[in-house]
């Protein structure tokens, strides 16, 4: 078995007494499209900037291609690209200046055709100021400098902000290319549908922890299901206070949904006891997958 | 160290460079400019001074009037403010927004994540300070020369201003050392100009204070001007060796401490 790109174990972070990751353990294969999906502050950035030597773990090890992320971290960054969720930018340089200074660090031969193809296509004005840049041109500056010397691994922390719809689309395409060429993507956002959109397995952080690792596909086709019925009469809630059953919400008048998860014909045989009038059971949104883990 | 990084450094610090030798030059040389009127005025000016207060004249230098008589002695009294205390100010204002502005501009998020070691970073750095502070030192310094040389009525020791310029080179090397080091002390990247600034400020404070003070002398020795003798017209000026090692020891024991807290130092944006 060949070794993962991305090897974290056991890692944590505390920053003082308060908690950034707690035991964080993941491997990432190498061509994986990895999503990895928290609320703001469940400890996504503190794993990456751990990842890239900003910050120093206070317990456990990552290593990435095999080299550890601290002794290691120049050979490792020559094969990595990064785009953060919330850089700033050297305001007095223009956008090929930035390029530029970005490149050099790199052996990368022919960079200012890569500048130019990678500007035309994010439609990247390279004379303007990166200081007169809008949000979202500063988004595509910063995706553009993360792809320049054609890293083996790409980890994007929250990389959307600021793009609109067709920048997306444009970047979804370009990073399926790029992972069809053999590039590994870390993905980490809080929008669960561009993870679906996009990634192949998904790791759920929770707090500082992990709670679920899963194939995205696995995780939707696991028991969990959303229940929709509709009865006769009006039921009571609490009828439905039993193992399996979670998020029960009330709907118009005599319906209600919860998500279940458990052996289906258990909860049929429960609803046969009553008159419906409709039954709607369908796969959960990766919405409610992720809130199902997380509420749990 | 790294060449791309020490380069954009070095352009990025170019125009303010310019503007700090340009503003010293014109002090210095408009000082030195009033050096042929202050010899003609001579008798003027001491009837004057002799109605201000010992201590407000030790405050600005003048421990005796004949002193300033000579043109080394002029320059060396009027020029200190401007040489040790503004070129203190510039190497400990750019010392210690060297390493930090990364953080707080939010930029260093990609310096961090390019193949460069942290030591790498520190050093391209530090070599900017130490460059900027030596070129600041080195025009600011010929700026004096020949102004002396255009207003001398009488030969001066260059052996004595060479010293005062080598003290002052050092005391400005030791402010940038106290940046430097400040700055890696600072957690998730806040600057510290302002504070920088009052520092330097604060010690020129306790270095006159204590001259002016004569149960305040000790205090003196907290002060880095204490230890850069300005007294350039004693025939026995020369380099204090134990003053030559205080300078170069706290410097270096800084920038060691520095790079070592660099080296671990969780950096936000």
């Amino acid at each position: 078995m060949s070794t993962p790109i991305i090897e974290i174990t056991d890692l944590s972070k505390f920053y003082g007494k308060a908690r950034g990751i707690e035991h964080v353990n993941l491997e990432i294969e190498e061509g994986e499209i990895f999503g990895f999906i928290g609320p703001n502050g469940a400890g996504k950035s503190t794993t990456i900037r751990i990842l890239m030597n900003m910050i120093f773990p206070t317990g456990g090890k990552a290593k990435i291609m095999g080299m550890d992320v601290i002794r290691d971290t120049k050979k490792i960054k020559n094969q990595v690209g990064y785009i953060p969720s919330d850089a700033g930018a050297y305001s007095s340089m223009d956008v090929h200046e930035f390029l530029s200074y970005c490149i050099r660090f790199y052996q990368v031969k022919e960079g200012e055709q890569r500048i130019a193809e990678l500007s035309e296509m994010f439609e990247l004005d390279l004379k303007r100021k990166i200081a007169e840049l809008s949000m979202g041109n500063r988004k595509k500056v910063s995706i553009v400098q993360s792809l320049l010397h054609n890293p083996r691994l790409l980890i994007l922390d929250e990389p959307t902000t600021g793009l609109d719809p067709l920048m997306q689309s444009i970047f979804f395409e370009l990073l399926r290319s790029e992972n069809r060429k053999g590039m590994t993507i870390f993905f980490s956002s809080h929008i669960l549908s561009e993870v679906q959109m996009l990634c192949k397995r998904v790791a759920i952080i929770k707090e500082g922890k992990i709670i679920q690792l899963e194939d995205i596909e696995t995780l939707r086709k696991k028991q969990l299901k959303k229940i929709s019925v509709e009865f006769d009469a009006q039921v009571k809630k609490e009828m439905f206070s039993i193992p399996g059953i979670e998020r029960v919400l009330p709907g118009s008048e005599n319906s209600l949904s919860f998500m279940y998860s458990g052996n289906i014909n258990d909860i049929v045989s429960i609803l046969s006891g009553h008159n419906i009038i409709n039954l709607i059971i369908e796969e959960p949104s990766l919405d409610e997958i992720f809130m199902h883990y997380y509420k749990s | 160290m790294n060449h791309n990084l020490f380069l954009k450094e070095m352009k990025r610090n170019a125009f303010s460079l310019m503007v700090w030798m340009t503003i010293i030059t014109l002090f210095i040389s408009g000082t030195m400019a009033l050096y042929s009127t202050f010899l003609e005025n001579q008798s003027k000016i001491l009837g004057m001074m002799s109605i201000i207060p010992k201590e407000a004249l030790q405050f600005k230098g003048i421990s005796n009037f004949d002193d300033m008589l000579s043109v080394l002695g002029f320059y060396s009294v009027n020029n200190v403010i401007y040489m040790m205390v503004l070129g203190s100010i510039f190497a400990i204002v750019l010392s210690s927004n060297i390493l930090l502005k990364e953080e707080y501009n939010k930029t260093a998020e990609y310096l961090l994540t390019r193949p460069i070691t942290r030591s790498e970073i520190f050093f391209s750095k530090l070599a900017v300070i130490f460059i900027n502070v030596f070129l600041l030192n080195f025009v600011t310094a010929l700026a004096g020369f020949i102004s002396m040389e255009l207003v001398k009525n009488g030969p001066f020791s260059i052996r004595a201003f060479l010293i005062l310029s080598l003290y002052t080179l050092l005391l400005n090397f030791l402010f940038g050392a106290v940046g430097l080091f400040m700055s890696t002390l600072v957690k998730r990247g806040k600057p510290i100009t302002t504070f920088s600034i009052g520092l330097v400020l604060i010690f020129y404070f306790i270095y006159t204070l204590s001259k002016i003070t004569a149960g305040a002398s000790r205090i003196g020795y907290l002060s880095p001007y204490r230890f850069a003798d300005t007294n350039a017209i004693n025939p026995a000026y020369s380099i204090d060796i134990w003053h030559l090692a205080y300078f170069i020891g706290i410097s270096l024991l800084l920038i060691g401490i520095s790079y070592r807290l660099y080296k671990r130092k969780d950096i936000y944006t």
